[in-house]
């Protein structure tokens, strides 16, 4: 029998299959209804997820224009700014706070002072600060989805087994320091426990500074990562790698099981403390609910009882990318979940506090976060600390966070790795400054307001 | 005497070269062996210290788990499955193109004569020296305007317009064609092509097959063009959609990230196996100076 | 009549070729010719492209990255290509013995260089775990440490080399190729000369061979500095401390992460006659030095 035709078919066949189907799957949904259709990417998974999941469908369900498609997206701000690079970006995308100069400077989403005009909303609507964190130069864009505010989260069981007075966690950072010398603990050459690890999350590297008083910068045009202050925080932070040796650390570190899971190091009884935020009481009924854990404020240094009640102030948003196809629908989406009901539910769905001014009757009292009074007087207290908004944050957090490396590795002295990070980022920043000068934006302290 | 010693000489080193042969490729070899090994494992195993090598028991539901792993991303479809067809789509269209521009083009560097041919020639190899970062961003921009990102186009549209390296292999290897071939072609009243087509072509099936392979290797392989233009998860191919595996929701476990390893590995192995010979010798060929 | 012949030719020729002119012309030339233009200005793809003259040339040279970037890209290649070359060229040497199953053993060195980059890059992080992988399990026995392979500032660019030099199956293979094209008489003849087998591989094997060497040699220049699919996925943010950072993973975060395309651009063009001055001096230091048979 004679193949060749046969091939040729079947060979013509597939090309054709694979041409036809690969032009179907990148086709943008379109509904039968005739509503819109709005792309939402957000950040979260699993039960944070669900949470807005949840808050999306009630408003899918209560009007027929409109229909939010919103997904659960890992590495986001990386393929949201790809998507709007390439030319399809999603409508709405759920972002982080401290991006927001960021996403202005580069005109990489719409400004939202139009809209929310229209819409009669306002700063007084929300807790300033997290308000302030959607401005930048004195446009809005971005809205608040879930805020966040940290505290010391710890193990009453570990704290009472090391001879401490488990309703009593540590005050000041000198305290910590104490208490993680009784936890340590060592078999042969390996760490088993210790009292806290400021690498673990290591979600905040900025902000040993700050937390003992130090500016990062002005506020306007100077860096000053060279502050004394800043200088303790972080000869404080590498203290714990220095007394234990690096390589113990890190290989203690490295055999931790990831944040989600009950190998998460606090919920497995192998740190005392760790500094977390309003979310941790979510993950640790999840992965281990039978854990005996309380949260304080994080601790201040001795001698600066000012510093006390201070929380690191975080936010997510949401942005309406450059290019985006519906613009429009895709705020009013964002209108509804600004409201008190939608942002309650999103909120208690998450565990967290509500970024709005007011909040219901119950709201705090009936919340299911044990902890949540405290969160919330931490977001409203003078002490939060928030993310430079500059549009070199990225970089700058970046390289920020390899300092902190240097400074557990040893391989630098926190002078000198702090000093490095103020030589590298200073021109980065006197850069941004003359474009925006040259497009006649003059710079104004982007400092949080009060 | 001197022929004796030579063979006692002979053996001994002949059974060095055994055992040394025998170590090495215990070396080459065992990584694969563990990836198989751990994809069999459960997760205590997997990440048990000393490791244990053979999995017991042997869980090759690690396999149905990865294959079905994160479907509640895609509606439910096993995103393995959505994953492989993504690939083999791309695979098909760009193979097809290479392959057939390829050869074409080859042919008119190799068997036909215009005026700045050889420059052309020259000019072209020397494109195989420049990197993909320094046109990286401009064809971004490109395939922006052209509306092409997010779609799977900016992956096999251009294997459509040849490339260097396969136009030097077919050129190389069209010019082992005796020209007596062509003339008597020409001399019967053939048109270029009908020259091309009815006498080169039949003949160039080996070089072709290996075009084939190649270009196979490299779009099954592909990472950046993926990870660039693809956008939506739907879209990914095993490439993107195993780096997902690994960064989505903490990560999926080791076991079945070596599960789902195994599984993009195999069509390789496989395709290897069956193609032994033209691999070898179109690498062979494709790295000694013709 | 010749001139109509010549000119049919021409536009076969053309014809022919067309596919690639245009291909190279859209997709190379004019992406190539761009980027040049983009690498004098600041330009985001969202913003228009704002001229500033040979600014981003002369930040790339104060900035520090760049350096420690290109200096990672510069280790990877300098260590990588001779470690590569030798063990390729000395299991093409073994396998070239005339043993038995010299086909298997050509499978077994050949099948690691097909692994995609991927799997690759999820089982080396694996293999090299510092807590639970079987390197550390075979030398914690004998040298009773675990070293922190991919977390010390040390060891972790070596991760890179060793999973490249496991890679090497696809130039040993062009290396056999090639010892199995040199004329057995040579051999035979110095045999009789009563010549070592060192001498043998050094007077004859490798001058032969050198064209071979120096084809491979000249295409893993231009390849390794390009490295970035293993580097972007085993090592996020080129850690620790920077030194995984890949010249090719610094352009990628420039342009795709901190969106700063003219930037990425002069950086690109900096590969490009890195790579150029490179292979030149390459082919005319190893031209020569290779031996071209005569005759």
């Amino acid at each position: 029998m004679n193949w060749a035709p046969v091939a040729w078919v079947a060979g013509v066949a597939a090309v054709g299959w694979a041409l036809f189907t690969s032009e179907q799957i990148i086709k943008p949904e379109t509904r039968t209804d005739g509503r819109v259709v709005v792309t939402y990417w957000e950040k979260w998974s699993d039960f944070e997820f669900e949470a807005m999941r949840k808050v999306v469908e009630k408003y899918n369900n209560s009007q027929d224009k409109i229909f939010v498609k919103v997904l659960s997206v890992p590495n986001i701000a990386g393929k949201t700014l790809l998507a709007t690079s390439g030319g399809i970006p999603p409508d709405l995308a759920g972002l982080y706070g401290p991006n927001v100069a960021q996403y202005a400077f580069n005109n990489a989403v719409m400004p939202l002072d139009e809209f929310a005009n229209e819409a009669g909303m306002d700063r007084d609507d929300y807790i300033h600060q997290y308000y302030d964190i959607c401005t930048y130069r004195g446009k809005l864009w971005a809205l608040p989805t879930t805020p966040a505010s940290t505290a010391l989260h710890y193990n009453r069981d570990m704290l009472q087994a090391a001879g401490w007075d488990p309703n009593n966690p540590p005050k000041t950072i000198e305290e910590l320091t104490e208490l993680d010398k009784r936890i340590f603990k060592k078999d042969g050459s390996r760490i088993t426990k210790m009292g806290f690890l400021p690498t673990e999350p290591g979600w905040w590297p900025w902000a040993w500074g700050p937390i003992f008083g130090g500016k990062l910068w002005n506020g306007v045009d100077k860096i000053t990562m060279d502050d004394p202050k800043i200088v303790e925080g972080y000869t404080w932070m590498g203290s714990f790698a220095k007394q234990y040796g690096s390589g113990t650390v890190s290989s203690f570190q490295e055999g931790f099981g990831s944040f989600n899971s009950p190998q998460n190091p606090f919920m497995d009884n192998k740190l005392a403390t760790v500094l977390q935020g309003v979310w941790m009481a979510n993950f640790i009924e999840k992965q281990n609910p039978k854990l005996n854990w309380g949260a304080s404020a994080f601790p201040y240094p001795a001698n600066r009882p000012e510093m006390a009640n201070s929380s690191l102030l975080d936010l997510d948003i949401l942005v309406i990318p450059t290019g985006a196809k519906h613009p429009k629908e895709a705020f009013e989406f964002l209108k509804y979940l600004q409201t008190q009901e939608a942002m309650e539910m999103l909120c208690l769905g998450q565990k967290k506090h509500s970024p709005l001014a007011n909040v219901s009757e119950g709201f705090l009292q009936n919340h299911p976060n044990p902890n949540i009074r405290l969160f919330q007087e931490l977001a409203e207290s003078k002490n939060t600390l928030a993310t430079p908004k500059t549009p070199i944050w990225a970089q700058w957090g970046d390289e920020i966070r390899t300092a902190t490396q240097s400074i557990n590795n040893g391989s630098k002295t926190p002078e000198q790795a702090l000093n490095d990070v103020q030589t590298k980022m200073q021109p980065l920043l006197d850069k941004v400054l003359r474009h925006e000068r040259a497009l006649g934006i003059e710079p104004r302290s982007e400092d949080m307001a009060e | 005497m001197a022929k004796k010693s030579l063979k006692h000489q002979n053996i001994t080193s002949v059974a060095i070269v055994h055992i040394v042969l025998v170590l090495l490729s215990a070396l080459f070899l065992i990584p694969l062996i563990w990836m198989i090994s751990t994809s069999f494992k459960t997760e205590v195993q997997a990440s048990a210290f000393p490791p244990v090598w053979i999995p017991d028991p042997v869980e090759s539901i690690n396999y149905k788990k990865a294959w079905e792993y994160g479907k509640e991303q895609l509606n439910g479809q096993a995103p393995m499955l959505i994953y492989l067809r993504n690939s083999i789509i791309i695979a098909i269209l760009t193979v097809t193109g290479t392959v057939i521009s390829n050869a074409i083009v080859a042919y008119s560097f190799a068997r036909l004569k215009w005026p700045g041919r050889d420059l052309a020639f020259a000019i072209t190899l020397a494109t195989m020296m420049v990197p993909f970062p320094v046109i990286m961003v401009p064809l971004f921009g490109l395939f922006k305007d052209f509306g092409w990102v997010g779609t799977f186009r900016p992956l096999w549209i251009p294997a459509w317009f040849a490339g260097a390296f396969n136009i030097f292999l077919l050129r190389q290897f069209y010019r082992t064609i005796p020209f007596e071939l062509s003339e008597a072609a020409k001399i019967d009243g053939c048109t270029e092509w009908g020259i091309f087509h009815q006498v080169i072509l039949p003949l160039a099936k080996p070089a072709l097959a290996v075009v084939a392979l190649f270009s196979f290797m490299g779009t099954w392989n592909d990472f950046l063009g993926p990870l660039l233009y693809l956008q939506d998860q739907k879209a990914y191919t095993l490439a993107i959609g195993l780096q997902a595996f690994r960064s989505q929701a903490g990560g999926a476990p080791i076991h079945l990230q070596m599960a789902a390893s195994t599984m993009m590995v195999a069509p390789i192995i496989i395709l290897f196996f069956f193609t032994q010979k033209q691999f070898i010798q179109g690498i062979a060929t494709s790295g000694l100076k013709g | 009549m010749s001139t109509s012949k010549l000119n049919s030719q021409t536009r076969a020729g053309l014809l022919f070729a067309a596919p690639w002119l245009i291909g190279f012309s859209v997709f190379l030339l004019f992406p190539l010719l761009k980027s040049f233009y983009n690498s004098f200005t600041e330009y985001t793809i969202l913003t228009p492209p704002v001229w500033i003259g040979l600014e981003n040339y002369t930040d790339l040279f104060k900035d520090e990255l760049f350096w420690q970037s290109l200096g990672n890209s510069f280790y990877y290649a300098l260590i990588a290509i001779p470690v590569g070359t030798v063990v390729a060229i000395g299991l093409a040497l073994l396998l070239n013995q005339k043993v038995k199953g010299q086909a298997f053993y050509r499978t077994f060195f050949f099948l690691p260089s097909l692994v995609p980059v991927v799997p690759l890059a999820i089982l080396w992080l694996w293999l090299f775990n510092g807590e639970s992988g079987i390197i550390n399990a075979v030398i914690e026995p004998i040298f009773h440490v675990k070293p922190n392979w991919l977390g010390d500032v040390k060891l972790a660019k070596n991760v890179l080399i060793v999973m490249s030099t496991w890679g090497v199956g696809n130039a040993m293979v062009i290396y056999l190729a090639g010892l199995q094209q040199v004329p057995q008489e040579l051999y035979e003849a110095a045999n009789l000369d009563g010549a070592s087998p060192l001498r043998k591989t050094w007077k004859i094997t490798l001058p032969l061979l050198s064209p071979v060497i120096m084809f491979n040699v000249v295409m893993s220049i231009i390849g390794s500095l390009q490295v970035f699919a293993q580097p972007f996925i085993m090592f996020p943010g080129g850690a620790p401390e920077r030194t995984t950072y890949f010249f090719s993973v610094y352009i990628y975060d420039t342009a795709f992460r901190d969106n700063r395309m003219g930037y990425a651009s002069a950086m690109g063009w900096v590969l490009f006659l890195i790579i150029l001055v490179l292979t030149y001096v390459a082919i005319k230091y190893m031209d020569k030095k290779v031996h071209y048979e005569t005759n």
